[in-house]
């Protein structure tokens, strides 16, 4: 007997090319479905993930958190809130809105690429979720690279897909190798679309590879704000409120998402007297949360920064800036009410910093140093001030963001907001003008 | 008067434990020095007073070093932490940084005591081999950093400036000139020690070695330099457009240079303290790698969820606790993970530096936004602003 062993030369490139071979010959069968039936059924695909009993869920929930680094409960509540309003009627709604009219003769038709990749990369199932059926209801067939932290979402999503309908199941195959393994990264994307998710480096790695010819549509880096009048802290409960709802944006994904505050700014002529108000009340309703949906455990170089951001606090404080530090016992979570708008580095995992800013050119000062990473804001207390409002959002967007909602809202953004500011669907479409030939001539 | 003779008292002592060889790893003497700087330094600087008094710690009741508080290195870029008159600064070193970007500060009344901590670690621990006191006890040394004149705020510098003038033989030279790396002159000096078979001596940021290797690349050569000579890097690729993993960045020094990984020294120093640590292969050539300190040095490795110092051999913040730091604050948080590693022979603490796994992915899509500032910054540096020891922690991939 001889103890040789065969190793296939590279086993994870084959694979991802063996993917693509059986995506190659589902795609032609997908391509002559109606996109109006593909939307169908992916519309009830999303019925069953929203509904929290369904198995899907369950299993997502059984599976998921411990890789992710969630609780368990604050998954729960988190998949709840994303995932209530993302009906399969807004899935379609979505789709209608970027691509309206495409069954009229006059309209340019989509051709729709052979292949897309799609490179996942975090630890939140809902943009996974997305970024994976958004292709195939293009008429594309699909080709995943799970992220390492959350390896379920799309393999559980492919079977999902392929219990309501097997032949759209065969469309979407789920592959996973490191990210250092250049041949398989080469053989992903060498798909005529590739969507990439990941941090800055990551996104410009992968664009260095990409052909002119390719379609790149690339989702880096975003992080997220809260911004409060300063007049709503004068009532206490409003101020109660506020917190109530920003701790909560805070809480859920542990602040690691895109859709996370990172800081809160304090809006308004005499914001820096609320300051250590606020800076009390989200302490107080973040202690609260953790007794409700506790954090995850952190790596030590996660716990290191916290320390370390919260020492330099007291340091600060130590030196006469009026710094105010309000913490968990452990790194659970921290509220520093900062002397000053300029930008300090955010640990995340549930650390928020409380800057005042007295008009709306220093609030575009203090953010403009991470404007270009900007996604989405919470306000709160701009109620009753209308045209400061419309105002604030007009400077928002003007700085990059491409949200704005009320507090407590951030983690639930609809199904068809536009991602980065730019369309969800239309992206992914390539189109071709059918031009009929010029009437004769006189 | 009083406080001068304090500060003169202190300064005797310490110079006088930095003169002397062999290393004496004295737990007593260190304790009874650490709490009187202690004490020394709580009364003169009073953020550093406000800090411990704020944790309910003062001067007169520690019992022991190890309850001395630590200010994190950030705190060095927001406030001048001296425990002497403004009017009696000296010198300033900075940390790198670009414009905009506000950068750390150590005020020096005194650079004997930062000579004397460098040189003798130095002595120790990279060229142990060298003879004290004879005119063999020079080795000709390339210093791929700019000269401390040229970057008058990089204590980097001033430490290959001392380095340079007291062991640095014929054929010294500073390779690094208005912020440009010398290719030519140095590659020429290295064929020269090459072919004359004389040790040499590479000291530099390890970001200015990764040009030295490009250039010998493009023009294809590789040296054989001589059996003793050696290669001290320091400062990793922080805030740099490219990073090297260090198994590849060591693979072409020897390659290159012919200077085999046991003769390639990690410097971990950072710009808040006046003593470095150095890997332990010259000195425990048989042991595990490690970063090795002077005698008046101690690094504890802390729990940043408790505060409290971890068993051996588990992974923490480092803390270091540096007795050159007489003018400033002698106990230091890094921002650095690190582990301990059982002692050397003659009684000191050994560590290593732990960075983020090769490859591993951050947790969630965002990321702490200071990142994406210092991507920003990364692809505008040139050499000139290298000084290679803000935080020290090698960022090898």
């Amino acid at each position: 007997m001889s103890d040789l062993t065969i190793q296939w030369p590279d086993a994870q490139s084959e694979r991802v090319e063996a993917a693509k071979g059986r995506l190659d010959v589902a795609g032609a069968r997908l391509r002559s479905r109606s996109q109006e039936g593909v939307l169908s059924v992916l519309a009830s695909v999303f019925e069953l993930w929203r509904d929290p009993t369904s198995r899907w869920r369950r299993k997502l929930l059984a599976e998921y958190p411990g890789v992710a680094g969630f609780l368990p409960e604050t998954a729960r509540v988190g998949l709840d809130l994303a995932l209530a309003d993302w009906t399969g009627e807004a899935l379609c709604k979505a789709f209608e809105t970027e691509l309206p009219g495409l069954e009229q003769a006059s309209s340019p038709r989509i051709s729709p690429f052979s292949m897309t990749s799609v490179l996942l990369a975090g630890a939140i199932p809902m943009p996974s979720l997305l970024a994976c059926v958004l292709p195939l209801g293009v008429r594309s067939p699909v080709l995943v690279k799970s992220a390492s932290r959350d390896p379920f979402t799309p393999r559980l999503l492919a079977e999902s897909i392929a219990e309501v309908d097997p032949e759209l199941g065969r469309c979407i195959e789920v592959v996973s190798f490191p990210s250092d393994d250049a041949e398989c990264l080469g053989r992903f994307m060498a798909a005529e679309c590739v969507v990439a998710n990941g941090s800055d480096s990551t996104i410009r790695e992968i664009a260095r590879q990409i052909r002119p010819s390719q379609r790149f549509v690339a989702y880096g880096h975003k992080l997220s704000l809260a911004i409060v009048a300063a007049d709503s802290c004068r009532d206490e409960s409003s101020l109660e409120a506020m917190a109530h709802a920003i701790s909560l944006d805070v809480a859920l994904w542990d602040q690691l998402g895109c859709l996370s505050p990172v800081a809160l700014y304090v809006l308004g002529k005499d914001a820096a007297t609320h300051v250590a108000a606020v800076t009390d009340g989200l302490a107080n309703a973040l202690a609260r949360r953790e007794a409700e949906l506790p954090r995850g455990p952190i790596d030590l170089e996660a716990a290191a920064m916290i320390r370390t951001e919260r020492d330099g606090a007291r340091m600060r404080a130590a030196a006469g800036a009026s710094v105010e530090l309000r913490e968990s016992a452990g790194t659970q979570w921290t509220v520093i009410g900062e002397a000053e708008s300029d930008w300090r580095p955010a640990p995340l995992h549930r650390f928020l910093r409380v800057h005042a800013v007295p008009n709306l050119d220093a609030l575009a000062n203090a953010i403009r140093p991470i404007a270009r990473n900007l996604s989405s804001v919470a306000i709160s207390g701009f109620e009753k001030a209308g045209r400061e409002t419309r105002e604030l959002g007009h400077r928002l967007s003007l700085l990059g963001a491409s949200r704005i909602c009320p507090a407590g809202r951030l983690q639930a953004p609809p199904l068809d907001w536009p991602r980065d500011g730019r369309p969800i669907v239309l992206p992914l479409c390539r189109f071709t003008q059918l031009e009929s030939a010029p009437s004769q001539p006189r | 008067m009083t406080t001068r003779s304090e500060r003169q008292i202190l300064d005797g002592e310490l110079l006088d434990w930095m003169g002397e060889s062999p290393w004496c790893h004295d737990e007593a003497r260190f304790e009874a020095l650490a709490l009187r700087l202690f004490a020394h330094q709580f009364e003169r600087c009073a953020p550093y007073r406000q800090f411990a008094e704020a944790r309910g710690i003062s001067a007169g009741r520690l019992g022991s070093w190890r309850e001395i508080p630590a200010v994190p290195t950030g705190a060095f870029k927001e406030m001048a932490l001296r425990c002497f008159p403004p009017e009696d600064t000296r010198r300033i070193f900075r940390t790198s940084g670009t414009s905009g970007q506000k950068r750390g500060e150590l005020h020096l009344d005194d650079l004997e005591i930062y000579r004397a901590s460098s040189l003798a670690s130095l002595r120790s621990l990279l060229f142990p081999d060298l003879p004290r006191g004879e005119a063999s006890a020079r080795i000709p040394m390339r210093i791929l950093a700019p000269s401390a004149g040229e970057a008058p705020d990089s204590s980097l510098s001033q430490m290959f400036e001392f380095l340079l003038r007291e062991l640095g033989g014929p054929g010294s030279g500073i390779d690094v000139v208005e912020g440009r790396l010398q290719t030519g002159p140095l590659i020429a000096a290295l064929e020269d020690a090459a072919a004359r078979g004389e040790a040499i001596a590479l000291c530099g940021t390890a970001f200015a070695f990764v040009h030295l290797l490009e250039a010998l690349e493009k023009a294809n050569i590789r040296l054989a330099l001589a059996e003793r000579s050696r290669v001290m890097e320091t400062g990793g690729f922080k805030g740099r457009s490219r990073e090297v993993p260090r198994r590849e960045f060591y693979a072409a020094l020897g390659d290159r240079l012919a200077v085999p990984d046991s003769r390639i020294i990690n410097q971990y120093g950072m710009t808040e303290l006046g003593s470095q640590f150095y890997d332990s292969l010259y000195v425990d050539p048989d042991g595990p790698r490690r970063k090795l300190g002077p005698p008046w040095v101690r690094v504890r490795i802390v729990d940043p969820e408790t505060g409290r110092e971890t068993e051996p051999g588990e992974a923490g913040m480092i803390v270091i606790h540096d007795l050159a730091n007489r003018g400033s604050v002698a106990a230091i948080q890094t921002a650095d993970l690190g582990r301990s590693i059982p002692a050397s022979r003659d009684g000191a603490m050994g560590f290593e530096i732990l960075g983020r796994e090769p490859g591993a992915e951050a947790r969630g899509c965002s990321i702490a936004a200071d990142e994406m500032l210092a991507e920003d910054a990364s692809e505008t540096q040139s050499l000139e602003n290298e000084n290679g020891s803000e935080s020290g922690k090698p960022r090898f991939a």
